[in-house]
């Protein structure tokens, strides 16, 4: 750019209409050291720049790259280096995609700016928990004890244990917990089904998958037998056309899922849209966007959209034709003759109680939820009454005992308002947008190879009462050979990108579980709390330090490039690295089969060998099958490629306005779920237990309303915090000023304990003990508590987490669907005298500002 | 300290001190920030972005986001007020500063400190009322917002303003901000810009270069 140009953007940018700003402005330096004082006259003048010596932008060399970790975007960051070095990072400013300028941030093309954590990302890179050599265990396992040793070592190690374990314990014994922490990209990727890690353990013939998504798995079942698919949300810019919004348990102001969803919703604000947030915690999306609050007890969502069903339907506010011609099982009008001949449930005559005695009203439902009925009634109103109007039902909710039944529900009364399919409406559960082109490791036969697949929050139970398991308490899936039932024997478990022994539930019983095992390795980059109970721990280079491509998985479409921004740190190396060198080592044809590209010097030279499968998937699949136009080689010049649609795109358009069927066994949206309806022998399914073939209530084993809250008055949620992605970026001090790991409580709950803001307090049931600090607030409903997921474990010698990880607390029993039940838990809270070990120097930073009270 | 606060004599005072030490720089503009109280998420990205920029541990922190939480459950509110240096008309760190190191640039308004003339002594630190003054231990030095100022004059605009991800925070020429002239996202359609809102400093100690588009709970009289 000329700097006459440069000069007139600032003009625009900063609407300036005073000539002479403009030429003091161009002159520069020229006036730099004219100084403010007049009076006060010194020495020497002041200069201009405060931070000398000071390396500015446009004097380091620039490198678009993404952020890459497990929340759900990719936003944007660019490097800004000094040789090898990241001296800073920005973000998307407009510049780097094709016809970009500096400002560009339109609908169509939003620039995609990371939020805080991506902007912290240095000081994950440059942590001192960054792990740089391979590792080996010297003490007891969870001790974390370890020695420095050579890959040689480490590998061998490795190879020996796996060939022992295999060949003594059978093709079950490795459990593969890869998951999407470190390592999201196309070609670099930890996976949880189908990744690097997968295809390694699976072609070396023993493997134990984990199919349960930690995340929404209530959410995605709900989704594939509602919808067929779980592709059912909008993109972003669709939401700036809802007129109501009711954001269930959804935070957008948290959780950063699509690339700029808040802003979208900002401008339906902007438009008069109407924002309800159903929810214990009155949230900053709720304070934003100047919500109705309706507070809720915790995992009695379907009964409040029970209620919301009943009211709609006995006063026929439900769109009728909409039903008729796109529902199956909705009410009786709409039962497929099969499921009427075996004399099958239909949703509306459950809601009215035909079957049970039971009328599902608002009043019912309020005894349940805790919302009070009036208030049922004026948003299911509300809901059916202005169109279109967007239920977004968040995951959540459904990270609960039965939680698929809330998102179940959820898509009934979405379905039965007519809100599928429009624009300014919403289908949302899983909130996925499209099916993008994400793989461009090999991907073959080999991908996801499994002798054994089970519930993943049951492996330590699965371990620790081997052989004695029925295949319905660890969700076995079935297999149609003569191996279907056995259980498996598990012996071993890889991390890849995964910090699961610190996120799955009921971290106690991991630990016991862990303890019998034979081999345990971690693949990251970081020492992570799981890190400390492996065997052996494999560097893992971060994605500045390897070539690849990020891309958004649920909203936003484009496709960011990731050049090597440095040389890797340390000794590490990549996971695609580690896996084919421990496949040579296994044998040679292994080695060539999982990485068909490569040969042995992949270990020392990466980079012909990753550029050649990022091309090839470039140009065989993305080109063609997305219709992108853009070349291999501009766009890794440019950095980015944003996609450009003509208008929002909105799940399920096509099926609604061209009668395209859906995904589903009878191509209608199935509330009386055909899948569930057939099954006769649950316990041969991967549920284990039965689902109702419609959404139904059913109650929690934990709640406020249970007898157990005589012991246990508390119900303790663990949303996803903002300041860290489960457990990634618990290190980062940038952060950790921005926040403390403390649990909310309400000031009428914390009055009558004797508490006050910032005391001390253990959490606790009988599965663990917790000690943190307490966060007292308004905004909290009663009798629920609040601790945020993914704090890093801190054990004293009594077992009580001095860190404050709620999962101490969380119960391993998965929903039948399998949705982990995190928010299923009941707990008593009490001040303590022990202290809260938050993991980092607290005095170094300075947070007593940051809240204020107002009264 | 009196019971009663007589505050037209301390207003008369502060008057009179001002004049007795400096006279202000009049910039050709002043630049200065907006913030939308309301539609800020909170989120912190600009702050971290700022750290990020200039190289901070933690500790000193340059750009503050505070939330403000009041009411009784249900009926609650939150917002939230996003301060860094006010780069004030009248700044009240400037003659406070024994080496001079504290300027006020004639083409922008911006109020910088120099580092190789700071001593570390805070006293600037302790005259702000916005608490923009931070101490960095490690350089034993006090820094502040500096409006970018490396990029401004690169003609782009501050890391904080470009890392928001609400496009709530924007700088222009305050005047033009004041009136909710200037053409920016921060300021939505009929929002009205205020200068002084509930949990700041009054602003007739400094005139900060500042303003906000309010909270219904957060506006002053
Ligand atoms: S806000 Fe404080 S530091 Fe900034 S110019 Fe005003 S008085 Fe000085
Ligand atoms: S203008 Fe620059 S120095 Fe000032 S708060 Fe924003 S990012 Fe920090
Ligand atoms: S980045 Fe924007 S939305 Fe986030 S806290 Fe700062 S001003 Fe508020």
């Amino acid at each position: 750019m000329s700097s006459k140009n440069r000069y007139e953007f600032l003009n625009e940018r900063l609407n300036l209409s005073r000539r002479s700003f403009l030429k003091t402005t161009a002159v520069g330096s020229a006036v730099l050291t004219a100084g403010g004082l007049v009076e006060l006259k010194t020495a020497k003048q002041a200069r201009a720049f405060a931070y000398e010596p000071y390396p500015k932008d446009d004097q380091l060399q620039t490198v678009v790259t993404s952020c890459a970790h497990n929340c759900g975007s990719r936003h944007m960051l660019v490097a800004h280096k000094w040789k090898d070095v990241v001296v800073r990072l920005s973000t998307d400013d407009g510049r780097y995609q094709r016809d970009g300028y500096f400002g560009k941030d339109d609908r169509v093309e939003p620039q995609l700016r990371a939020c805080l954590r991506g902007r912290s990302y240095r000081q994950r890179l440059y942590s001192a928990e960054r792990l740089l050599y391979p590792m080996l265990r010297v003490g007891e396992r969870g001790e974390g004890r370890f020695k420095r040793v050579s890959w040689d070592e480490a590998l061998d190690f490795v190879v020996e244990k796996m060939n022992h374990i295999k060949n003594t314990y059978g093709p079950t014994a490795l459990l593969d917990q890869s998951y999407a922490g470190a390592s999201f990209g196309v070609l670099h990727k930890s996976d949880q089904i189908e990744g690097l890690l997968a295809r390694f353990l699976g072609m070396f013939s023993c493997r134990t998958s984990s199919w349960s998504v930690p995340s929404y798995q209530g959410t995605t079942a709900s989704s594939r037998w509602t919808f067929g698919q779980t592709e059912d949300g909008n993109e972003d810019d669709a939401f700036a056309y809802c007129k109501l919004l009711i954001m269930w348990g959804w935070n957008p102001a948290y959780t950063f899922h699509g690339g700029n969803t808040f802003m979208y919703m900002r401008k339906a604000k902007q438009n008069g849209c109407k924002f309800v947030v159903v929810d214990p915690q009155y949230t900053d999306s709720a304070a934003a966007y100047d919500a109705w609050w309706i507070p809720i007890r915790p995992n009695t969502d379907a009964a409040m959209l029970a209620g919301m069903a009943h009211y709609i339907f006995t006063n026929n506010l439900q769109d009728q034709d909409f039903i008729n011609r796109f529902c199956q099982g909705m009410d009786a009008g709409t039962m497929p003759v099969w499921a009427q001949q075996q004399g099958m449930e239909n949703f509306k005559d459950y809601i009215l109680g035909k079957y049970d005695g039971e009328p599902k009203t608002p009043e019912w439902a309020a005894r349940i939820c805790g919302v009070a009925a009036e208030d049922i009634k004026k948003l299911a109103d509300m809901y059916a009454n202005t169109k279109p109007a967007a239920l977004k039902a968040s995951w959540a909710a459904g990270r609960n005992a039965y939680g698929e039944q809330y998102n179940r529900m959820a898509a009934a009364v979405q379905t039965m308002t007519g809100n599928v399919g429009k624009l300014g409406g919403s289908a949302e559960g899983v909130g996925k947008v499209w099916h993008a082109e994400a793989v461009a490791y090999p991907y073959d036969q080999y991908s996801n190879i499994w002798f054994a697949s089970i519930k993943s929050d049951r492996w330590a139970h699965c371990v620790l009462n081997y052989p004695n398991v029925k295949r319905e308490e660890i969700g076995l899936w079935q297999r149609d050979d003569a191996t279907d039932g056995q259980i498996p024997n598990i012996k071993g478990i890889f991390w890849q990108g995964s910090d699961w022994f610190n996120q799955l539930t009921n971290i106690n019983k991991e630990i016991a579980a862990i303890k019998k095992l034979e081999l345990v390795v971690c693949m990251d980059s970081t020492i992570t709390p799981s890190g400390l109970w492996a065997d052996v721990l494999l560097p893992v280079a971060t994605h500045f330090e390897r070539h690849d491509v990020a891309l958004p998985w649920y909203k936003g479409h484009y496709y960011i490039h990731r050049p090597k921004v440095i040389q890797p740190m340390g000794e590490s190396k990549t996971d695609f690295q580690i896996f084919t060198e421990l496949a040579y080592r296994i044998s040679p044809v292994f080695g060539r089969d999982f990485n068909p590209k490569a040969s042995r010097d992949y270990w020392h030279i990466d980079d012909n060998v990753d550029e050649t499968y990022l091309r090839d998937w470039w140009n065989n699949r993305v080109m063609p099958h997305q219709g992108v136009d853009m070349s291999w080689e501009e766009f890794k010049q440019r950095g980015v490629y944003k996609f450009k649609f003509p208008r929002p795109l909105v799940a399920f358009q096509d099926q609604i306005e061209k009668g395209i069927p859906f995904k589903t066994p009878s191509g209608k949206i199935e509330i009386l779920s055909s899948q569930l309806a057939l099954i006769k022998d649950w316990k041969k399914t991967m549920y284990g237990y039965e689902i109702p073939a419609i959404p139904k209530w059913i109650e929690p084993w934990e709640s406020l309303i249970s007898p157990k809250t005589a012991k246990f008055p508390f119900h303790l949620i663990s949303p996803h915090p903002r300041w860290r992605t489960h457990s990634i970026f618990n290190n980062c001090g940038w952060l950790r000023e921005t926040y403390e790991q403390e649990v909310t409580l309400n000031a009428s709950d914390a009055k009558r304990l004797g508490i006050k803001q910032g005391d001390i307090v253990e959490v606790w049931n009988d599965r663990g003990r917790v000690v943190v600090p307490v966060y007292v607030t308004e905004r909290c409903m009663p009798s629920v508590a609040v601790l945020h997921e993914g704090v890093w474990m801190d054990l004293d010698e009594n077992g009580v987490d001095r860190a404050g990880n709620p999962d101490f607390l969380t119960l391993d029993e998965p929903s039948p669907a399998g949705a982990f039940a995190y928010n299923t838990v009941l707990c008593n809270i009490a001040k303590t005298d022990l202290e809260h070990r938050p993991g980092w120097d607290k005095l170094a930073t300075s947070r007593a500002h940051v809240f204020r009270r107002d009264l | 300290m009196s019971e009663t606060i007589e505050k037209a004599k301390i207003k008369e005072a502060v008057k009179r001190r001002k004049l007795e030490t400096y006279t202000p720089v009049k910039p050709e503009v002043q630049l200065g920030f907006v913030h939308n109280n309301v539609d800020c998420i909170g989120c912190r990205a600009c702050e971290i972005a700022c750290k990020d920029k200039n190289g901070l541990a933690p500790g000193p922190r340059f750009r503050r986001v505070q939330y403000i939480e009041g009411g009784t459950y249900p009926n609650v509110y939150v917002y939230k007020v996003n301060m860094s240096c006010n780069h004030c008309a009248e700044p009240a760190c400037l003659p406070t500063c024994p080496t001079g190191a504290i300027f006020k640039r004639k083409q922008d308004g911006i109020v910088d400190i120099d580092s190789t003339l700071c001593i570390g002594c805070r006293r600037c630190e302790a005259a702000c009322p916005f608490g923009a003054p931070q101490f960095d231990p490690v350089d034993n030095l006090v820094k502040k917002c500096n409006l970018c100022v490396d990029e401004i004059e690169a003609g782009r605009k501050p890391y904080c303003v470009m890392a928001c991800m609400m496009r709530v925070l924007d700088i222009g020429p305050i005047e033009e901000i004041w009136d909710a002239e200037l053409e920016t996202p921060a300021i939505g359609p009929e929002e009205k810009v205020v200068r002084q809102v509930k949990n700041m400093a009054n602003i007739e100690l400094t005139k900060p270069s500042i303003g906000f588009v309010p909270h219904s709970k957060g506006r002053v009289k």
